[in-house]
């Protein structure tokens, strides 16, 4: 079986399971606060950011910050789940399939929950922006590009915390561990962004990445490029490691 | 000409042997049943023949193939079901059959036979979770059957069946060499079921493989030994007691 | 008889990883003021607030929230064992009133909170004894905070098990909980109506409006406790 139909199979398994649902309402407890405090948006003189600008970052900010690292954790413990509620996995393990090309499809959908998430968030963001123009009679609306730029570097950079997540619900068979490690590993990026070591870290790259692009469009605050090296590297390296550690771990506890 | 060979098959969890040195031998186009009480290693070994487990000691063949160089290749040919019928909850009967039909790459045809092969088709739109037990069950046999298989390893298919469903089913499988050209393994903890569907028998007790062959040696067998054989099931369980007392002088 | 229903509700998490992970979270938490004050103690030292204000004003966000995904953690874990092999049809087919289970759960998950809360209490006592030592101890105010953050954590354990009494599939009550918690880290710190929402009493202090919380605390605990058994109740008729 190929990889792209193993992909369809495995999308084709979350059939019926509201996550869709979920990643919608992510989308809009991202944004409503924003639309809602939209006033604040002209009080960053300080920090020397246009309104917009603000408007944009703030909420990006949040999403990168927990909100998507904290729905992969939730995507990751729905695609086991589906896996282990009726013994799915042992149907698939007597079939004719390569269980690392398996796990990895799996990977790959994880992968595309999170673009749509961010894709949803992107859309609402726009809807919102919209509204909160409206009440503050001033456009807060940003082109497309930029927005849509965004998004795509936050989903990028976070493909390395994805694969760290999905080797822990893969690895680690008691959900309460699994969920319990990949949240609680979320919080400490507050603080390894402002460390220089920041890049051993996957889970704070997305945060990074965008904190860098406030960076970049506050006068006053200090921001920039992101070195490269060694970033990619190491992160090359975390995401293999992990990809391979699930892949070896998928499916070993119902071969007992 | 043998479908399935084991040589000195073990597997042990710790101290406990659940299976030890079994020598299986189930000829080709035939039914063999499995039989053995509860616990008697029946799930172990059938595990171990689908690559589920792997063996602590022994090797096995399936038609001349092993694991787990020819693993996919063994899995293409071989349906199987075990112990609780395995499925996805949140997908109908209908999609979780076509998943599997993807993966096996057979025709869109083999869903409908497949569900009409074990009755299901009434019932195909309905979410597998919210099927009966008997109709789970069903759904576990219709994915073992699915695009009919040289080989099918059944763990007691007729669990949690009613009367007439576990008729229905037997004779399925009894119909299943002549109408598919397959081998079946089919286990059961009744020799009297095992008795209206198999050829050739093999009696497992504490992982311990006690008689194997055709119906008819296993009368003479018992009656040279001495064990009742107006009913097989007392000489089952005779059989089974026999080994039991062996078991507790060692 | 009440008090044996809800005894039971502490075998069923045998073996299910909460109370290692419980202990695990309570510690992790604990270290958050300590790492803090060992990284920047020169920050803190020398504030004129009273120690125990100067490290909850320092880390209380952070240990809050962690406390808060553990609850939802938790209470989606007490009704995934049930769930999870159909334990919650038997338990429905024996003579248990539904509430019960559910008023059971939500004790087992308030040890689990005290439990955390000690660990995180003894942590910043470490702090202010090891950094803000001549100023001394304030027992009493320690024991104060403790008693007010669990008040104030409880309506969250309620609601987050209200969700998970009603989803079958542990992704969604976990989702929503998540999501609960991270509306209530956004939601601006002034306004009174907001600071409300069950996830966002827990990221209050000891201090201003201490009273008006405390008591909505307890009317969101009673109403929530209300609402979870009467649900029990209920949802036989949508099943």
């Amino acid at each position: 079986m190929n990889g792209l139909s193993l992909i369809r199979m495995e999308w084709q398994k979350l059939r019926r399971s509201k996550i869709l649902g979920i990643l919608v309402a992510a989308a809009i407890v991202l944004w409503v606060p924003s639309v809602l405090n939209a006033h604040l948006n002209f009080q960053m003189q300080a920090e020397g950011i246009s309104p917009e600008n603000n408007f944009f970052i703030q909420g990006f900010m949040g999403l990168a910050w927990f909100l998507f690292p904290a729905s992969i954790v939730v995507s990751t413990v729905l695609l086991t789940q589906i896996e282990r509620g009726n013994q799915g996995i042992l149907k698939m393990l007597t079939l004719p399939l390569d269980i690392r090309k398996l796990c990895l499809a799996k990977f790959i959908v994880l992968l595309s929950l999170a673009g749509i998430q961010v894709l949803i968030s992107a859309g609402v963001y726009f809807i919102s922006g919209a509204i909160a123009s409206q009440t503050q009679d001033y456009d807060l609306l940003l082109g497309p590009v930029p927005v849509l730029r965004m998004a795509g570097v936050i989903w990028l950079t976070a493909v390395p915390m994805a694969a760290f997540f999905w080797m822990l619900a893969v690895c680690v068979k008691t959900p309460v561990f699994s969920m319990g490690i990949g949240l609680a590993s979320i919080v400490p990026s507050v603080l390894m962004i402002n460390t220089k070591v920041w890049f051993l870290y996957p889970m704070c790259y997305p945060f990074y990445a965008v904190t860098m692009e406030y960076g970049r469009l506050a006068e006053n605050m200090s921001g920039g490029q992101i070195a490269l090296v060694p970033w990619i590297p190491v992160a090359v390296l975390f995401n293999g490691t992990c990809l391979i550690i699930a892949c070896l771990c998928f499916g070993k506890a119902e071969r007992r | 000409m043998n479908m399935i060979e084991t040589h000195d098959l073990t597997k042990s969890y710790g101290h406990f042997q659940a299976v030890s040195n079994v020598n299986l031998h189930i000829p080709k186009g035939r039914v063999y049943g499995f039989v053995g009480p509860n616990g008697a290693g029946k799930s172990t070994t059938m595990k171990m023949l689908l690559g589920l487990t792997v063996p602590t000691k022994g090797s096995f063949s399936i038609n001349g193939k092993t694991y787990p160089k020819d693993r996919e290749e063994i899995l293409r040919n071989t349906g199987s079901f075990i112990e609780a019928p395995a499925f996805y909850g949140n997908l109908t009967g209908e999609e979780n059959l076509d998943l599997i039909r993807r993966i096996l790459k057979l025709p869109k045809s083999s869903v409908a036979e497949a569900l009409e092969l074990v009755g299901l088709t009434p019932f195909q739109k309905r979410l597998a979770k919210k099927y009966s037990l008997g109709m789970k069950q069903r759904l576990g046999l219709a994915g073992a059957l699915i695009g009919r298989p040289q080989l099918l390893i059944l763990d007691e298919p007729t669990n949690g069946l009613d009367p007439a469903g576990i008729h229905e089913i037997r004779e399925l499988i009894r119909s299943l060499p002549k109408q598919f050209d397959c081998t079946v393994l089919v286990s059961s903890h009744l020799l009297s079921e095992i008795q209206l569907m198999a050829d050739h028998i093999g009696i497992l007790n504490r992982g311990e493989l006690l008689f194997e062959g055709p119906l008819e040696e296993l009368k003479a067998y018992a009656a040279s030994n001495g064990y009742p054989v107006d009913n097989l099931e007392d000489t089952f369980l005779a059989l089974v007691h026999q080994a039991e007392e062996r078991g507790w002088e060692k | 008889m009440g008090k044996m229903k809800m005894a039971l509700e502490f075998i069923k998490i045998k073996r299910t990883g909460l109370l290692p992970a419980f202990l695990c979270g309570g510690l992790l938490a604990s270290m958050i003021p300590v790492l803090n004050m060992a990284a920047r103690s020169e920050v803190y030292v020398n504030l004129p607030q009273p120690p125990l204000d100067i490290l909850l004003d320092g880390n209380w966000q952070t240990m809050a929230m962690l406390n808060l995904l553990l609850t939802v953690i938790g209470a989606c874990m007490v009704y995934h064992i049930e769930f999870a092999d159909n334990a919650m049809e038997k338990m429905r087919a024996l003579p248990v009133g539904e509430g019960w289970m559910f008023l059971g759960k939500s004790l087992v998950l308030a040890c689990m909170c005290i439990v955390v809360l000690l660990i995180e209490i003894a942590g910043l006592a470490v702090c202010a004894a090891v950094w803000f030592e001549s100023r001394g101890i304030m027992w009493t105010e320690l024991a104060r905070n403790a008693g007010y953050m669990l008040l104030l954590l409880l309506p969250a354990v309620m609601l987050s098990l209200l969700v998970a009494s009603l989803c079958r599939n542990m992704w969604i009550p976990f989702g929503i909980g998540v999501l609960g918690v991270f509306a209530a880290t956004m939601m601006p710190s002034g306004n009174f109506a907001l600071s409300l929402f069950p996830f966002a009493l827990h990221f209050h202090v000891l201090g201003e409006q201490a009273v008006e919380l405390g008591a909505a605390a307890g009317v969101e605990i009673l109403a929530l406790g209300a609402a979870g058994v009467a649900t029990q109740k209920i949802r036989r008729w949508f099943q």
